[in-house]
């Protein structure tokens, strides 16, 4: 992400510090949706994560005022998301959720993709997204792809397309639109 | 309600120029839209997937469960709900997140999977947070990786390069080398991905502990911490 977006989160994170709620409810609508799949990936049940990722930011907002702007603010957020899946995960209620597997005596953890069918439901899901993104004009794309591989302000888009600043707003906004939209109507449903 | 769309889209990206009251002013307007919301977590997740092309997904069916919890009501949206199921859908259950980053929630999972062996839970205890915290120091600030010591790596066919990222190259593989001298209660070999990259940690011999980040494979990760064992 790019620093202008951090110096949007320190905006919002400063006046929530003063009480702004509405700052601290943007910030969560931000970040919610990584903290909760972070924690599925860590507790696998989607109701657990669910509330542990409520009581993140209920911390998160309690803390609020000894965060001060070491770190990004997501990586603040997701070690006290951690924090509290692993006083979760040590729990007795989790414990009898999980079966007994004993730790490998390995030298080596394999880590990497856990099935060739995931492998390729990835490929698959990314494929469709990549191949989306490719069907947007040109000019749509590149203002995207700028903006969000690269993290160029819209000023430097500006000078590397020759487009007015306006034009790049616009376009990076449209990009956006289209690419949610399909996310939704491909992906929200999908079973 | 595209020209506010259009407006919030440049605010999610830093590129407004707002007094303190209109930010104040804008906060109030996008809270009292739902679409509006529902636009900022949608934007975090075109960025969050920009960012993690290389993830491996799954698929989730994307049921919401009315929690039983009471909190204040600002906390739950259902504007968040969408893109919270989308990132489900297309999120790692291995390989997940940390920011934007594919560092391995296999750190994580090993907690859970081996939960009952004493071992593994003194480990994770002792050592999850700090190894957390050192991975996104490894991945968020650039200069971290530079190396605090040159090794010699010839041996194993490697060059060193310190006018490039302090990297070591040797055929499509390079990469950035640090020694640390705490272990971190690591006994075996840990890897993440991020992006188009790994991180290793491998533990030495003496104690301390190797950490690569580049384009190389674990094989070569292996055989760089044996040459530093010899």
């Amino acid at each position: 992400m790019s620093n202008n977006s951090n110096d949007i989160d320190s905006v919002l994170i400063d006046k929530a510090k003063n009480g702004n709620e509405g700052a601290f409810k943007i910030l969560v609508n931000k970040y919610y949706p990584r903290v909760y799949a972070s924690l599925f990936s860590f507790t696998k049940s989607k109701e657990d994560s669910e509330d542990l990722a409520q009581h993140t930011f209920i911390k998160v907002w309690q803390q609020l005022d000894t965060f001060r702007g070491d770190s990004a603010f997501f990586t603040w957020v997701y070690r006290i998301a951690i924090n509290l899946a692993k006083n979760f995960v040590v729990s007795s209620n989790f414990k009898k959720q999980r079966s007994n597997i004993p730790m490998e005596d390995l030298n080596i953890d394999f880590s990497s993709f856990d099935s060739v069918e995931e492998v390729i439901i990835h490929d698959e899901s990314m494929d469709k997204i990549s191949n989306f993104v490719n069907t947007l004009p040109e000019s749509l794309k590149t203002a995207f792809t700028l903006r969000e591989s690269e993290g160029k302000s819209y000023e430097e888009i500006s000078v590397i397309t020759n487009t007015p600043i306006g034009t790049v707003r616009s376009r990076i906004f449209r990009a956006r639109e289209s690419i949610i939209e399909y996310m939704k109507k491909e992906l929200i449903n999908h079973e | 309600m595209n020209d506010i769309k259009e407006k919030i889209s440049a605010f999610y990206d830093g590129e407004l120029n707002l007094s303190s009251k209109e930010i104040d002013e804008l906060i109030t307007f996008i809270n009292e839209n739902p679409i509006l919301l529902e636009q900022i977590s949608m934007m975090a997740l075109t960025t969050a997937i920009k960012d993690n092309e290389d993830s491996n997904l799954i698929s989730i069916t994307s049921n919401k469960k009315n929690s039983n919890i009471s909190y204040k009501s600002f906390w739950l949206s259902n504007s968040i709900t969408a893109a919270a199921t989308i990132l489900l859908t297309l999120t790692v259950v291995t390989n997940f997140d940390f920011s934007r980053m594919n560092v391995s929630i296999d750190s994580s999972n090993k907690i859970s999977s081996a939960i009952n062996s004493k071992e593994a839970k003194i480990i994770a205890e002792r050592s999850e947070e700090q190894l957390t915290d050192y991975v996104m120091k490894i991945v968020n600030e650039p200069g971290f990786m530079a190396g605090n010591e040159i090794v010699d790596l010839r041996n194993v066919g490697y060059q060193y390069n310190p006018s490039n990222g302090s990297n070591y190259f040797k055929d499509k593989e390079n990469f950035q080398l640090r020694i640390e001298k705490r272990n971190f209660g690591l006994n075996k070999v840990r890897y993440w991905r991020h992006g188009n990259k790994m991180i290793y940690l491998v533990p030495l011999s003496d104690g301390r502990v190797l950490t690569l980040y580049g384009n190389i494979t674990l094989n070569s990760a292996i055989s760089i911490a044996q040459s530093l064992n010899n």
